[in-house]
């Protein structure tokens, strides 16, 4: 039985862009649609739904921020917003619009896999509710609430489990300051910053070998925080204990 | 006042013997004709003719008067009394008139103190409108000029003339505004559109106190429009119009730029790395380090790109920072991260404490300025030499530094940067170029010292009240200096906020 290959919409007005992608993504096993426009974007992914949209910014029609706001209200695919507006504030405007991630050109096609990769990933696990992840030697149990480093058990406060439990469930993914900052201390904390600074530098100390250099929870500079993608295989299970943080 | 008067005087008449007292109600006709006007004086002269009568003239206490000579003598008092009504009457007037007069002559020459002490445009614009708002005692609207307000603050009706006069159809128009009220609109200078325009509600006034209203905002704009011109405000206006178009412009030709030169750069990037890791390229290890250097060369180029942008953005002085709580570690591994592939050649050793305080400046702007000085590292070290960047504690203050074993400057290598670009915000970058001496008078203060055999030691602080980090590099020195006034010290303020919270 031959499996059915993922499928990828690229959504860019230039046909070069269009070109090198399509190789990019069919040498990685991809099956590649393409649209030019914002509207043709649309139709494709309602009439033939693809496992990834990546879409550029700067489209003829209309602007890359509308499509991704009108493909939100109805679709959930995970989508790659790619754009030469490099500003922190711009990228952070897109995440909040709904976008799984988003890369800067010119760029690498292994980053842009690596990134289309993670969005899946993401995606299948919310679909199947994993109840144990991996990320290297960080494991998280959700149903014991319990976190895990190379096997040992680490103790959280509420906050900071609440804080990876997140971070987890967006693996692979930024997500914003904001968002982070509403989920774990509310609306009402949304400029308070430096408490989630605070908070992961303790998570980091509790989780990474090295908190000066982390490998595990990085830094995406002015937009938010990344937790490296999950390890697709299952890994050991860790021992249930007690659980290590109450949220 | 009749009644008090006539108890004043019975009780001269019972109690001082005074028996001739009718002169006495010419008082309150002057005090009527003062305060209230003529009418009631007169009113007041009639009331005291009858009452002078029954008191004072034979018989007494009756308004019948017998002798002819007395009736002369009322008749009289009465021709007096109209007289005095009259003359108090024009007195209060006068009095009124030259107090109206004083307030407004106080109030042209504080205006005319205004202009010429006016240290720009929107200054005389805003003493224009007090001035007018002053005089009419209704709303003014300057259209048009520096610092000038809305055409939606003038009523609909009014909108039309507003535009027919900023076309240049006249100088002035007088329009209604559908609810009885006059306005003009005219123009600040006769001479020229670009001081733009004032619209006066006059209210609803007659011809006549219309027709002075209109001479003294006249004038009063001659006055204005006189002093804009000695300022040659029309020019600067003009200029500053100029240089907003010419931004405008510019903004859209960098972002032009940026996109033409991005999107070609993206395909090659792309197709390069996706030739850099094909399979049919791994068999042969010289086709893949072709593609290799085509990817690093494309890399090379849009930093560069970036660097041109940056550096346009700096000079037209847009520099605005973000500020943000943050790590000073993640500037630094970003910035490593970032340049990741341009050290590859050089062994790169991190000294992060691990107990540094969280600092509130602009990432992104300071990892910028991070990103250019191991960029001049890199270039200016020899192939293979150790670079070192670290992340300190410095008093109360995080120090951000790269070590590289490049040569620095020779004492002959003293060459000065053309343009220094002014720093106009609370955080910009200013390239300039130091001499050898004063780098090492630099280091010597800040305790960084050069040793023997290798390049300068570049930092940068944050979040202290001044911010300096320099590279030298063989060809020259360029320095950026980052001038960030915080107020308070926010790194241990975020570690106070941690331990409260723990």
């Amino acid at each position: 039985m031959t499996e059915i290959p993922a499928s990828v919409l690229v959504v860019d007005d230039e046909i070069q862009i269009r070109r090198f992608l399509r190789t990019g993504f069919e040498l990685d096993g991809f099956a590649v649609q393409e649209a030019e426009t914002g509207a043709e974007a649309l139709r494709a992914v309602a009439l033939r739904p693809s496992d990834l949209v990546i879409l550029d910014l700067g489209l003829p029609d209309m602007d890359g921020a509308d499509v991704l706001e009108r493909l939100r209200a109805w679709s959930s695919v995970p989508l790659i917003v790619l754009s030469v507006r490099a500003s922190e504030s711009e990228k952070v405007r897109l995440l909040e619009l709904g976008a799984d991630d988003y890369v800067v050109k010119p760029f690498g096609m292994a980053e842009l896999l690596a990134r289309a990769h993670s969005a899946m990933r993401r995606q299948l696990r919310a679909a199947r509710g994993e109840p144990v992840m991996k990320f290297g030697p960080l494991a998280i149990d959700f149903g014991a609430r319990a976190v895990f480093i190379s096997e040992r058990r680490v103790t959280l406060t509420p906050k900071e489990y609440r804080l990876l439990q997140i971070l987890a469930q967006h693996s692979g993914n930024v997500v914003t300051h904001q968002f982070l900052l509403r989920e774990v201390w509310g609306n009402e904390h949304l400029d308070d910053t430096h408490y989630l600074r605070i908070f992961v530098r303790k998570l980091r100390r509790k989780i990474e070998a090295d908190p000066t250099q982390p490998q595990i929870l990085l830094t995406e500079l002015g937009v938010g925080y990344r937790l490296v993608s999950a390890d697709t295989g299952s890994g050991p299970e860790p021992a249930h204990g007690a659980p290590a943080a109450a949220p | 006042m009749v009644a008090i008067t006539t108890a004043i005087a019975l009780f001269l008449r019972h109690y001082v013997g005074i028996l001739r007292g009718a002169v006495l109600y010419l008082v309150p006709v002057m005090i009527a004709g003062y305060q209230l006007g003529v009418i009631p004086a007169l009113i007041t002269a009639v009331a005291g003719v009858i009452l002078s009568g029954y008191f004072y003239f034979a018989p007494l206490y009756s308004f019948r008067v017998a002798s002819p000579q007395e009736v002369l003598n009322l008749l009289l008092f009465m021709v007096v009394a109209v007289v005095v009504s009259h003359l108090s009457s024009k007195a209060k007037r006068h009095i009124l008139i030259a107090q109206k007069r004083e307030r407004e002559m106080g109030d042209l020459y504080a205006f005319s103190r205004r202009l010429a002490a006016a240290p720009s445009a929107a200054e005389i614009f805003i003493a224009i409108q007090d001035h007018l708002a002053n005089l009419v005692q209704r709303k003014v609207v300057l259209l048009g000029g520096a610092g000038a307000g809305n055409s939606r603050e003038v009523p609909e009706a009014v909108r039309a003339a507003v535009t027919r006069v900023e076309s240049d159809a006249g100088i002035e128009r007088t329009v209604g505004d559908g609810n009885g009220n006059i306005w003009l609109i005219r123009r600040v200078s006769p001479k020229t559109p670009d001081f733009g325009l004032v619209a006066v509600d006059l209210g609803n006034v007659a011809d006549a106190p219309l027709a002075e209203l209109r001479q003294r905002i006249d004038g009063a704009l001659a006055d204005a429009a006189a002093t804009l011109e000695r300022l040659d405000v029309a020019r600067a206006l003009n200029e500053a119009k100029m240089r907003s178009e010419t931004e405008l412009l510019r903004e859209a030709l960098i972002g032009s730029v940026s996109h033409e030169l991005r999107t070609p750069l993206a395909s090659i990037l792309g197709a390069a790395t996706i030739l850099h890791n094909a399979p049919a390229l791994e068999r042969d290890p010289r086709l893949q380090a072709l593609a290799g250097l085509v990817r690093d060369e494309a890399e090379r180029l849009n930093i560069d790109i970036q660097n041109l942008l940056d550096a346009t953005t700096i000079s037209r002085q847009q520099v605005r920072p973000k500020l943000q709580w943050v790590e000073p570690v993640d500037i630094v591994n970003a910035a490593v991260a970032h340049r990741q592939r341009r050290l590859a050649g050089y062994p790169v050793t991190l000294e992060l404490d691990s107990n540094l305080p969280i600092v509130h400046v602009d990432p992104a702007q300071v990892e910028q300025a991070l990103l250019q000085i191991i960029d001049n590292a890199a270039k200016y070290s020899p192939p293979g030499s150790p670079i070192e960047v670290a992340a300190r504690p410095n008093g109360a203050t995080v120090m951000l530094s790269v070590n590289d074993r490049g040569a620095g400057l020779t004492a002959e290598e003293k060459p000065i940067f053309p343009r220094p670009a002014p720093c106009r915000h609370h955080l910009g970058l200013r390239p300039r170029l130091v001499d050898r001496q004063r780098l090492h008078r630099r280091q010597r203060r800040q305790g960084g010292g050069r040793k023997r055999g290798r390049g300068p030691r570049h930092h940068r602080d944050h979040p202290s009240a001044h911010l300096r980090c320099a590279r030298v590099g063989r060809r020259g020195a360029l320095e950026h200096r980052v001038d960030h006034r915080l107020g308070h010290r926010l790194g241990h303020l975020g570690h106070r906020r941690g331990d409260q919270r723990r």
